[in-house]
């Protein structure tokens, strides 16, 4: 479908663009090999809702979150670096990636109004919209070793 | 003369990210201060009043829009610039804030450029 297409191309570069600005890495586009998200990550969740009602959700180990947050504050990862942090980091990731699709999508998306972020800790999680929803994902690779998952769930409003 | 700079943001994260980045912009303050909210901001400017503040729009207790009328009302900052830094780039939404006094806007993401660029005029 168009509309899936304009809103993966929009979440791709929406990703790619905050990754490079921010957090001073190069995202790619994950190959089939990519390694999975596996044990302990986190999940950064933004809802919006006007004419589209939905989500936009940034998920990662926290081995990864901890590089992106050490980048994002300049520091090392071997450095200290609390949980809350790491936690606030994919947070304000989640609202970048958001503001960017906004601005790259549909004339629809730029009136959106979205939440403020939420970020959860644990394993195997994943965001839900029903049936019948749009489901786009996108999955990176800031480097050889970790994956990033983007993903943008929407649905018309009462539809 | 030395400056002075207020950053306004509920995330303590981003208020470091933003300080980072306004030192990588080269721009240099003798004093920095930061709030987590409106209500915070407003409090430190009443006894201590700052050239610049760089302010967030979406806060709990008082947001961004609320932050530059209140601070507009406050005569010890007549002088001071305010910058709102957002991910939200709706132009009306931009064009309230400039009417109600804000200097200019930032959209996140951000580079030290971009803080240079919007900074410098106003500081100078």
């Amino acid at each position: 479908m168009i509309e899936e297409k304009c809103f993966s191309a929009a979440l791709l570069d929406g990703a790619k663009e905050v990754f490079e600005t921010m957090v001073f890495m190069d995202l790619e586009e994950s190959g089939e090999s990519a390694p999975q998200i596996e044990g302990d990550s986190l999940l950064g969740s933004i809802t919006f809702s006007n004419a589209l009602e939905g989500c936009l959700a940034v998920r990662c180990s926290m081995s990864c979150a901890k590089i992106v947050a050490a980048n994002m504050l300049g520091l090392e990862p071997t450095d200290e670096i609390s949980d809350e942090e790491i936690g606030d980091a994919i947070g304000e990731i989640t609202n970048m990636v958001m503001g960017s699709v906004k601005s790259r999508a549909t004339s629809e998306a730029a009136e959106l109004q979205v939440s403020i972020p939420t970020v959860v800790r644990g394993q195997n999680m994943a965001n839900s919209l029903g049936e019948g929803a749009g489901k786009v994902v996108v999955t990176t690779s800031p480097d050889e070793e970790h994956v990033i998952e983007f993903s943008f769930l929407y649905r018309r409003s009462g539809s | 003369m030395s400056k002075s700079l207020m950053i306004v943001d509920d995330s303590a994260t981003m208020r470091k990210i933003i300080m980072r980045t306004v030192r990588m912009s080269g721009l240099e303050f003798e004093r920095t201060e930061e709030a987590g909210n409106g209500v915070e901001a407003l409090e430190k400017l009443s006894s201590a009043p700052v050239d610049v503040i760089l302010c967030d729009i979406n806060m709990p207790e008082m947001g961004g829009p609320e932050v530059v009328k209140k601070v507009r009302e406050l005569p010890a900052c007549a002088d001071t610039k305010i910058i709102m830094v957002s991910t939200e780039s709706s132009q009306e939404l931009i064009d309230g804030l400039i009417s109600d006094g804000a200097n200019g806007y930032i959209t996140k993401p951000f580079t030290p450029e971009k803080f240079q660029e919007k900074l410098s005029p106003l500081l100078n």
